[in-house]
């Protein structure tokens, strides 16, 4: 992937920067309902559904606070992320057993290799990494410095 | 959509994620990033869940397919097969309609409209 281009993947619309619950299936519920809200998804218990699954495998809270829930299903048509943010902390089951505030919820097609996503979570954990960018991340409030986080223009 | 329908969709997604967690490039790329990927036994029990309540013709048939394509079930969103990318006759869309579950002639892959 090109750097730079991180960005491109996030929209507008996708990014949730007050997230209300306080539960790990709620908050799952909470940003897949937006997805059907805003017609990104075919179907909100499949994906529901996957992901609770997916948490099943192992817990996408990767610890420092932020979670990458992801995973293929055929309710979605094309690789899409969504940025949520929850200034309180949820217990996510993170492998730190910390509260997650940052999620980067993750959706690939079925019909395609898993490499679809893969790249793009490698990237942005590639970000979390980094300590300043999480710093500035804890406090992202809006789209505009959400990219600029992403993209590294500082 | 029908119930059979449903339950064929939740398991290919769930199929789609074991073999994920079975691939061998894939669970490797994943634990480099710092998953832990333990709970397989727990998919495979919700996997059977599921496969459990669908009949078994029907199971039977979706198994023989999802040995040869990656996904054996597939949406319908235009005019074409997403499977193989051949068009569907209107004979199909009559019948899609009437909530049967269909097959691609062209690959055999079964289709629905989402
Ligand atoms: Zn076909």
């Amino acid at each position: 992937m090109e750097s730079g281009k991180l960005a491109s993947f996030f929209e507008e619309d996708l990014c949730l920067f007050s997230l209300r619950s306080r539960k790990k299936n709620s908050v799952l519920q909470e940003m897949v309902r937006h997805l059907n809200k805003t017609g990104r998804i075919s179907d909100e218990q499949f994906i529901m559904e996957m992901l609770k699954n997916r948490e099943s495998l192992g817990s996408t809270g990767l610890g420092m606070g932020v979670a990458f829930p992801h995973g293929r299903s055929l309710a979605i048509q094309k690789l899409t992320v969504l940025f949520g943010y929850s200034s309180s902390g949820i217990d996510f089951g993170a492998l730190d057993g910390k509260p997650v505030n940052i999620f980067f919820l993750i959706l690939a097609p079925s019909d395609k290799g898993a490499e679809t996503y893969l790249a793009l979570l490698s990237e942005l954990i590639g970000v979390i990494q980094k300590p300043d960018k999480l710093n500035k991340l804890m406090k992202v409030r809006d789209f505009k410095s959400l990219t600029e986080i992403l993209d590294g223009k500082e | 959509m029908r119930e059979e329908f449903r339950l064929l969709i939740g398991l290919q997604d769930i199929d789609v994620m074991i073999k994920e967690a079975k691939d061998k490039s894939t669970s490797k790329e994943l634990q480099e990033m710092g998953f832990q990927l333990t709970g397989l036994e727990e998919l495979q029990k919700a996997r059977k869940k599921i496969a459990d309540k669908i009949p078994p013709s029907l199971l039977n048939r979706y198994e023989k397919l999802a040995d040869h394509f990656t996904v054996a079930i597939l949406p319908v969103p235009g005019n074409m097969c997403l499977g193989c990318f051949v068009k569907l006759p209107t004979s199909f869309f009559s019948s899609a309609y009437s909530h049967e579950l269909l097959t691609c002639e062209n690959c055999g892959r079964l289709l629905y409209i989402p």
